[in-house]
Parts: C-alpha cells; sequence; structure tokens
C-alpha cells in the first residue's frame, strides 16, 4: 500500500484518538462525580469496545493477507538475479513493462536491502539480500521509466549511498 | 522501626536508577539532535561517525529507560514484597558497567554496527577495529545480566508472594471469578501484573539475547566459526524488539499507580485487564516476526503469526489500559500537575504511536514502509512521547506529593510545549519522510528527507528546551520542605 496513503490513514485515526482522549479529559473536568459513577458506564461501554477493536484487527489480516507479497507455487516470471555487496548492486539493464518476472535476490557479504523506487521517486516494494541465501521477489511493472534501487538495511559506512538504477520497457 | 528504613531504601534505589536513566537520556538527546542536524545538512559530521553515534544512542536510549522504569517498577514490587536491596544494586553495577562498556566501543573504539549488530556486518568491511566490536558485545552482556538479575529477583518475588504462576497471573480470578471474590481473595494490583509480565518476557528474551551474544562473541574470537545469518537474525530481533517493547511494560505501571494517585481513584485489576496482560505474556515475545518480514525465505507461516502476534501483544492492553486510564481521569476533579499532564500524555503517546506500529505490522503496507524513517517515526512516538512521560510523569507525582505543591501554569505551559509540541514536530518528520520512502538509518538522505530533517531538528531542539525546564523544575520542587505527612 502507498506510503502517501498510509500517512492519510495514520493521521485521519490518530487526530480522532487524540481528540477523544482530550475531550474525556476536559468534559464535565469542573464537576467530578464519584468514580462508581463513570465505572458502572464505562465497563458497559469498555467490553463492546473491545469487541469492535479486535473484529476490526481480523478485518485488517483478513483483508491484507490476499495481499502478501510472497511468492507461492504458481508464481511465474522470467527470472533476474540481483546480487547486492558492500556498496552497490549487480542489477538486470532492462526490465520488460508488463510482464511478470522474479527477482532472485542475495547478497555477496553481509545484509542488504533491495528496494525499489519508481520514477516519481515513491518506494513501491523491496525485500531483503540476504548472505548464503537467495529471496524471490514476484514482481510487474506496469510503467515504463527509470527505477532506482536503495539499500534498505544497514550495511556499512557506504550504506546510504548504495543505490543503482534499471529501465522498465 | 524496620518499614520505614525498608520503604528509604527502595526509594533511594528508586531515585538512583531515575536519576541514571533520566543523564543517561538526556546524552543520547544530544546525540539525536547531532545525527538529525545532519540529516538536515546543518552539519557535517566525520564519515562514520553518524553510524556510531546511531550505534551508541539507538542501544542507549532503550537501556536509559530501561534503567529508569525498572528502578521505578522494583519499587512497585518492593511495596508488595520486600526485596534484598543489595541485589538492585548489584544489578545496577552491571548496567553501568555495561554502558561505559558501549561507549568506549563508540568513543574511541568507532564501532559502527548499530544495536543490531547484524551478523556478518560487525565482522565485514568494518571502518572500526575488532576490539571494538568485542568490547560492545560484552558491554551488551553485561547489561542483560543486569535486566536477568532484576527480573530473576521479581519474579522469585511475585512467585512467592501470590502463590506460583497460577496466582501471578490471576488464573483463578479469571476462570472461577465468583468462587474467588466469594473467598475474599484479590487479584494482584495492576501493576504487578507489568512487573510479572517483564520478568518472564524478560527472563526467555534474555537467554535468546545472550545465546546470539555468545555466538558473536565465539565467531569474534575464532571467525572460522560460521553463523547462519537467518538463525542469526531470528535472535537478535527476538531480543532486541522484545527489549525494546517491554520498556513499554516497565513503564506502565507508573500509569497504574500515578494516575490513581493524582484522580484519588482506584485502578482495579479486571478481568479484561488481566487477559489482555496474557495476550501481552504470550505473544510479545512472537511479535518480532514482523522484523523479518521482508525476508521472503523465513518461513511463510512465521509472517503470518508474525501479523497476528503483533496485533494482540500491543491492541488488547492497550485498549483496556487507555479506557481505564481515562475513566480514571474523566470527572475526576483531578488537578493537572506536571504528572499528571505527563501520564495522560504518555497514553496519548502511546496510542499515537501504536496505530502507526499496527498500520506497518500489516504484512502489505510493510512492503512499502519496513526500513523506511516510518520506523523511527513509530517508536518515537511511544519512546519519547510514551515512555518517557509515564516515568517523568510519576517522578512528579512523587515531588509534587512530597512538597504538596504543583508546579506554576507557566512551567507548565513551557514544559508542556516544549516536550509535547516539540515532539510531534520531531516525530512528524520522520513520518512524512517514511511515507514518502525516504529510507532510515542513512547519514545523507534523499529528497524530500533532508528539508523533513530540518524541521524534525527545530522540533528536537524545542524538545531539549522543555526537557531542560522540567528538569530544573525537578530540582526545584525536590529542594522544596517536605510536607509533615511525607517527612
Ligand atoms: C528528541 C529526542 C530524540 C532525537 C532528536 C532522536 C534522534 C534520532 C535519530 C536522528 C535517529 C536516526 C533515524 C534514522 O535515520 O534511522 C534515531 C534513531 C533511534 N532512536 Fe532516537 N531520538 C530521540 C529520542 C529517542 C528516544 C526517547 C529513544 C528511546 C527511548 C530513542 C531511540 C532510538 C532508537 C532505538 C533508534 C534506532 C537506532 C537504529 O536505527 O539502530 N530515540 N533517533
Ligand atoms: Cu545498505
Amino acid at each position: 500500500m502507498p506510503g502517501l496513503l498510509v500517512l492519510k490513514i495514520f493521521l485521519g485515526v490518530a487526530i480522532v484518538a487524540i481528540a477523544a482522549m482530550v475531550a474525556m479529559a476536559l468534559y464535565g473536568a469542573s464537576s467530578p462525580v464519584p468514580q462508581e459513577v463513570v465505572f458502572s458506564k464505562g465497563y458497559a461501554v469498555r467490553r463492546y469496545w473491545l469487541v469492535a477493536v479486535l473484529v476490526g484487527a481480523a478485518a485488517v489480516f483478513a483483508i491484507s493477507v490476499p495481499h502478501f507479497p510472497y511468492p507461492s507455487a504458481a508464481t511465474t516470471g522470467r527470472h533476474y538475479t540481483i546480487i547486492a555487496r558492500q556498496y552497490f548492486f549487480a542489477l538486470p539493464a532492462v526490465i520488460p513493462v508488463n510482464t511478470p518476472v522474479v527477482f532472485d535476490v542475495t547478497s555477496a557479504d553481509v545484509n542488504h536491502g533491495f528496494g525499489i523506487y519508481n520514477p516519481r521517486g515513491r518506494l513501491i516494494g523491496q525485500v531483503q539480500a540476504m548472505p548464503d541465501y537467495v529471496n524471490h521477489l514476484p514482481f510487474d511493472f506496469h510503467v515504463p521509466g527509470r527505477y532506482t534501487v536503495r539499500c534498505l538495511e544497514y550495511c556499512g559506512i557506504g550504506h546510504a549511498a548504495m543505490q543503482g538504477s534499471f529501465f522498465v520497457r | 522501626m524496620s518499614v520505614p528504613m525498608n520503604v528509604r531504601a527502595a526509594r533511594a534505589i528508586m531515585w538512583t536508577y531515575l536519576a541514571t536513566g533520566l543523564t543517561i537520556f538526556l546524552l543520547m538527546l544530544l546525540l539525536g539532535i547531532a545525527m538529525r542536524a545532519e540529516q538536515a545538512g546543518w552539519i557535517t559530521l566525520a564519515p562514520g561517525s553518524f553510524y556510531s553515534m546511531l550505534s551508541l544512542h539507538g542501544i542507549g536510549m532503550i537501556v536509559a529507560m530501561a534503567i529508569a522504569g525498572l528502578g521505578t517498577l522494583w519499587y512497585f514490587v518492593n511495596r508488595e514484597i520486600q526485596l534484598d536491596a543489595r541485589i538492585a544494586y548489584t544489578a545496577y553495577g552491571f548496567f553501568v558497567a555495561g554502558v561505559v562498556c558501549v561507549i568506549v566501543a563508540v568513543f574511541p573504539g568507532h564501532y559502527g554496527a548499530l544495536w543490531t549488530m547484524l551478523y556478518p556486518l560487525p565482522f565485514i568491511g568494518t571502518y572500526w577495529p575488532s576490539w571494538a566490536t568485542g568490547v560492545w558485545l560484552i558491554g551488551n552482556a553485561l547489561a542483560i545480566a543486569g535486566f536477568v538479575i532484576l527480573c530473576a529477583q521479581m519474579l522469585a518475588a511475585l512467585l512467592a508472594r501470590y502463590g506460583g504462576f497460577r496466582g501471578v497471573l490471576a488464573i483463578d480470578y479469571v476462570f472461577q471469578h465468583r468462587r474467588f471474590s466469594e473467598e475474599g481473595k484479590e487479584p494482584p494490583p495492576p501493576q504487578m501484573f507489568a512487573a510479572a509480565i517483564t520478568a518472564i518476557d524478560g527472563l526467555i528474551s534474555s537467554a535468546l539475547g545472550m545465546l546470539y551474544g555468545i555466538a558473536m562473541i565465539v565467531h569474534w574470537i575464532d571467525p572460522s566459526v560460521p553463523l547462519n545469518p537467518l538463525w542469526a537474525k531470528n535472535l537478535i530481533y527476538q531480543f532486541g524488539h522484545t527489549f525494546a517493547n517491554l520498556t513499554i511494560y516497565i513503564a506502565v505501571a507508573g500509569v497504574y499507580v500515578g494516575l490513581a494517585h493524582c484522580t484519588k481513584r482506584k485502578y482495579h485489576t479486571s478481568v479484561p485487564l488481566v487477559v489482555a496482560w496474557w495476550g501481552t505474556l504470550l505473544f510479545v515475545i512472537l511479535a518480532y516476526f514482523h522484523h523479518l518480514y521482508m525476508d521472503f525465505v523465513q518461513n511463510e507461516a512465521l509472517q503470518y503469526i508474525g501479523e497476528i502476534a503483533s496485533y494482540l501483544a500491543a491492541i488488547p492492553v492497550v485498549v483496556v489500559t487507555i479506557f481505564s486510564g481515562v475513566m480514571l481521569v474523566h470527572r475526576s476533579g483531578l488537578r493537572w500537575g506536571l504528572g499528571a499532564l505527563f501520564l495522560y500524555a504518555g497514553m496519548i503517546g502511546w496510542v499515537v504511536g501504536g496505530i502507526a506500529a499496527v498500520l506497518d505490522a500489516t504484512i502489505p503496507i510493510n512492503f512499502d514502509l519496513h526500513n523506511t524513517l516510518w520506523v523511527p517515526g513509530h517508536f518515537h512516538t511511544y519512546l519519547l512521547e510514551g515512555v518517557l512521560l509515564f516515568i517523568l510523569g510519576w517522578m512528579f507525582v512523587q515531588l509534587e506529593q512530597r512538597s504538596g505543591t504543583l508546579s506554576s501554569l507557566l512551567t507548565r505551559w513551557l514544559v508542556g510545549i516544549g516536550i509535547f509540541g516539540g515532539g510531534a514536530l520531531f516525530v512528524l518528520g520522520f513520518y512524512i519522510a517514511g511515507a514518502a520512502g525516504v529510507p532510515r538509518r542513512y547519514a545523507i538522505e534523499p529528497a524530500p528527507g533532508p528539508q523533513m530533517a530540518s524541521i524534525a531538528t527545530i522540533g528536537a531542539i524545542i524538545v531539549l528546551a522543555g526537557f531542560l525546564a522540567m528538569v530544573f523544575e525537578a530540582l526545584r520542587m525536590a529542594r522544596l520542605p517536605a510536607t509533615e505527612a511525607n517527612a
């Protein structure tokens, strides 16, 4: 899910939560009542509220599962080997547009990250590059252009400069 | 009289831990500002310095919060069952020795593989000498030892006091509720769940952390002994994530006790609260799988478990604790001293950071946010605007009670705007840049990183100002004469 969309959801929910908590603290503050009065009502609400939040979380989980980025037995596509090392990537020059591909990502030394940035500079997906292991990242590019790859796992002094690029055509 | 002696000794321990934790915090805060200023392009550090400072800041901050919070937690447990003060000082010695080692590893050692020391990084292509890695590892082991000592002491005491795990975890209270109350029994107070969960999960993940540390020390001594990178990742994140997470559960004990005190109401143990804590007990040690979402070779079932465990470790306990905390404050007529203000604001920070965390713990979202600045965004929210505030809140509740006074309105505004306002600005910079895909742990960031870092640096400097105002106020209150009741 695009980061900026997540940011909007987050800010929306956070503002509501902050406003609710501030309001509960201020509302009726000048006319205190005994604890039992607040709690007899509150406990009843709390039970439903807890159930509602858990049902919400279960729903989010269910919705998220079909969008997991992991390869499955049905994953097909042309394979491209990606080798990361301190502090550069060995990348293919060109990836075909609108074609399922699979990146076979590994590292020749320490852990790195393989983060793909679209031509507008947005992060659109990633996978770790780990020594001794190969991670398979299925992808399908729909927009042609120049994509930037950045390292997304701290790997040493050159980490911030570790980047590369490929074209989607 | 032996009881006041015990109380006085326990207070001394609490204040020693608090003062030490907050002093380390202040030093790490200065490092934090320097790092953010470098990302903003305001200053230039020598190559590598950023990562050495980041290593120290990350571990130092978490340990600072743990030390400050553990002193308080120990004090609360001691109120239920008397603890041996010498053990707390022994643990303190280990913490201090650990912190000294870690500092030496960074200044002058230049260690720069971060708190994660992700195998094989600290051994390959390094810009620091091998001894620095060794001292860093030993420092970590010492700090873990201090933590283990405290956890073991508190757990043993709780088991003795409440009758084994069954009593500590209030099993009968939940499953045989009627009989339990008919027999006139009482479940442990809420802060004892914080202590029990901290101790149990703390011991489990310390064992795993120690395992990692020892494996790393072995590899450091004899590099021909290979480790498995995937196992290494699992172990270090299990330990690191759990430990960082536990700092919240350590500090939240201050909310249970402190907020009840400010509002002159009772924070009861209830069945939902107990069940929520069971959720945390069980799931907090599994939630770390979310650190490995982008390791596609990790068994896929663990990824599912990671998402579910992340939700269940956090959501119930936050919902129940915060809901009760809000009820406690609602129409209580409490007077907003700095103590109450910090505790309540801390709950808000906990919720807001929690929302950001739950979003990022959702795998399709993590695909676009993993290892971006969103991650420091969420944890700085709940650490700086949650854990720290719980600790400060409890501290001010003590100071207010002792002196029988509250801070002036001006002081409250200054401290409030500084720490909450500056803090909001500071974390917002992380969120916006992270959402735009700017990676975390970059000494030099791509756009819009530097612009956001400028705003964040201003926010962080405002936090520093607010924090210093808070320190002066705390010292002023500490020097006021104690009221009769507290003399
Ligand atoms: C205003 C106060 C603070 C400032 C200015 C600050 C600044 C920073 C900066 C610039 C980073 C690096 C972000 C990146 O590019 O990845 C960072 C990371 C971090 N901070 Fe803070 N921080 C503050 C407070 C805290 C607090 C209160 C805690 C914990 C209690 C904390 C714990 C950490 C941790 C664990 C990391 C991650 C280290 C890593 O990536 O290995 N910080 N902080
Ligand atoms: Cu890197």
